[in-house]
């Protein structure tokens, strides 16, 4: 008897269950962003940990020579670097890094004699990883994609670090893919895709296509009000729109569109900190313009 | 001295009688080569980051060893009343501590040798070379942490009441030490007046087990430790692990043993 009571309150049991999870489920918010199994463990933590995956990467770049918590407080030269660790800008495009650590480094002269005797147990020289040995940050940088998929800066460092420093463009323009299915308003993704066309699959043609996307994108976010914006993603955009304008200028060289490189040119002039220089190549292009076009492609 | 060595040869006993090691390294070696077997970017020949993770897993591992082990050991012989007849043979409470002591010793190290071992493995199949001198240096480096740690979780079980406290508190005052012990000195340079002194002095009494946390040199392959400052640093872990025995000893010798 009592064998049949159990059954029955197990069969009760698995119905409402049945019944009831659909229902909790629709209660609960739809989130956009994908996550899985991670996302629905870690819920809004896994930004965190996309984060600390990504400053690792850096800390992998650096060979473990990395100011930590403690130090940042240190020197305003450290806070800067960190903050600008956080904004992804040194190792973001992997070509604006800063050796501001000359000298003595976040670590200043040691206060004792513990601290200076702890320094031979901790790395104290201010290297980076070159060529092949950058794979190493790698599994950082896919981590920290997979923890937050909205990270921008995570798919542009890692497509930058593997068409140039491992010669693996086909793996850094899937990688940026995924970033733009994450992420479909990012110019920041296509600039670095219209690089991996521009640069390394020499197609001009798709890269131009890319970096104009990118400048809508850009005007698009601009018009939802750049003056709002907070100095330093002021600064940024500012630097992305010059390097948006500098990607079209150079694919319009390369298709030798001069019509639209006077275009461009013009519009680049208004926002580079050389227009001097910028101007000269109007006149250039404005000369060859006048004279007969002979190279230009259909 | 016979009286250590029996003594220390029965906690040997005891850590490949338990299960505990073989878990810990089961699942160690386990979530190591589960990472080695992944690839990211198709770059098979990425070594940092499983390298990083499995000494950070091996440390973990030791680390729980020691604590449970050297946490259990006085408590355990009050509770089964097996410390009467030991005191009775005769074995004096200092030689108690002392085989105590060795025997926890040993057996983290032999887990280490162990563990060292799968690890310069690993590394050796990733890396087509076998691990340099730095792995030798980073094994001699936690055994000297380790050698500490034991110290002072037996100050710990003669101290407190119940293993458990005992093992909880320790866990917390090492993981404090390897995560902020380096940096008591800068907190206090940013206090003033009283607080900033006892940071200060906090800076100097504590043991600083961060500094045989060398795991970077080893995951980064960056040159060696001058054996110099391997040697000072061991002698300073051996200091330590001698006033933490000697104070052991000081609460032990009046303690009362009946429960």
């Amino acid at each position: 008897m009592i064998r049949l009571v159990l059954a029955l309150v197990f069969t009760a049991c698995f119905t409402l269950a049945t019944m009831l999870e659909p229902r909790f489920q629709a209660l609960r918010p739809q989130s956009s962003g994908a996550g899985g199994v991670v996302g629905a463990l870690m819920g809004e933590t896994r930004e965190l940990f996309a984060t600390q995956s990504f400053i690792e990467a850096d800390v992998y770049f650096h060979s473990g020579y990395y100011p930590t918590m403690f130090d940042k407080k240190e020197t305003e030269l450290d806070m800067n670097s960190q903050e600008a660790d956080t904004n992804n800008v040194p190792l973001v495009n992997g070509r604006k890094h800063v050796d501001e650590e000359a000298g003595e480094g976040f670590l200043g002269p040691p206060r004792d004699w513990l601290e200076r005797f702890g320094r031979h147990f901790i790395p104290t020289e201010h290297t980076h990883l070159a060529s092949v040995k950058l794979r190493e940050i790698l599994p950082w940088l896919r981590m920290s994609a997979d923890l937050d998929p909205h990270r921008v800066q995570t798919y542009v460092t890692a497509s930058f670090w593997l068409r140039t420093a491992m010669n693996q463009p086909g793996e850094a323009k899937q990688f940026l893919r995924e970033g733009l299915r994450a992420n479909p308003d990012s110019f920041e993704i296509l600039v670095e895709l219209g690089y991996v066309f521009d640069q390394d699959e020499k197609n001009p043609r798709v890269a131009r296509n890319l970096f104009d996307a990118a400048l809508q994108k850009w005007n698009k976010q601009a018009a939802a009000g750049l003056e709002s914006f907070p100095k330093d993603k002021a600064e940024i955009m500012a630097k992305a729109k010059i390097e948006i304008l500098d990607g079209l200028v150079r694919t319009d060289e390369e298709l030798n569109d001069l019509k639209q490189l006077l275009e461009d040119l013009e519009a680049l002039k208004v926002v580079s900190p050389y227009p001097a220089g910028i101007e000269k190549t109007i006149q250039e292009t404005r000369a060859k313009l006048g004279a007969p076009l002979s190279g230009r492609p259909d | 001295m016979n009286n250590v060595f029996a003594l220390a040869g029965v906690v040997i006993k005891e850590l490949y009688r338990r299960k505990d090691f073989y878990v810990l390294f089961v699942m160690t070696a386990l979530l190591t080569l589960l990472l080695g077997a992944m690839r990211f970017f198709d770059n098979a020949d990425i070594v940092r980051f499983l390298k990083e993770i499995c000494l950070l897993l091996i440390w973990i591992s030791t680390l729980v060893i020691a604590i449970t082990t050297a946490a259990r050991q006085i408590p355990a012989e009050r509770e089964s009343r097996t410390i009467f007849p030991l005191l009775a043979k005769p074995v004096s409470r200092w030689e108690l501590i002392a085989g105590k002591f060795a025997g926890c010793w040993l057996a983290c190290v032999i887990a280490l040798v162990v563990f060292y071992f799968f690890f310069g493995v690993i590394t050796a199949t990733h890396e087509h070379a076998w691990p340099g001198v730095i792995f030798l240096q980073a094994f001699w480096m936690h055994a000297v942490f380790l050698a500490v740690v034991v110290a002072l979780v037996l100050l710990g079980s003669v101290a407190f009441t119940a293993q458990s406290s005992n093992a909880t508190i320790s866990f917390i005052v090492v993981l404090g030490i390897l995560f902020a012990g380096g940096h008591l000195d800068k907190t206090a340079a940013g206090l003033r007046g009283t607080n900033g002194d006892i940071v200060r002095a906090l800076h100097f009494a504590i043991p600083h087990l961060e500094l045989y946390d060398i795991r970077d040199f080893v995951v980064h392959d960056l040159a060696k430790i001058d054996w110099q400052y391997i040697g000072e640093a061991t002698l300073y872990g051996a200091l330590y692990t001698g006033l933490l025995l000697g104070l052991t000893w000081l609460v032990f010798r009046r303690k009362t043993l009946t429960l």
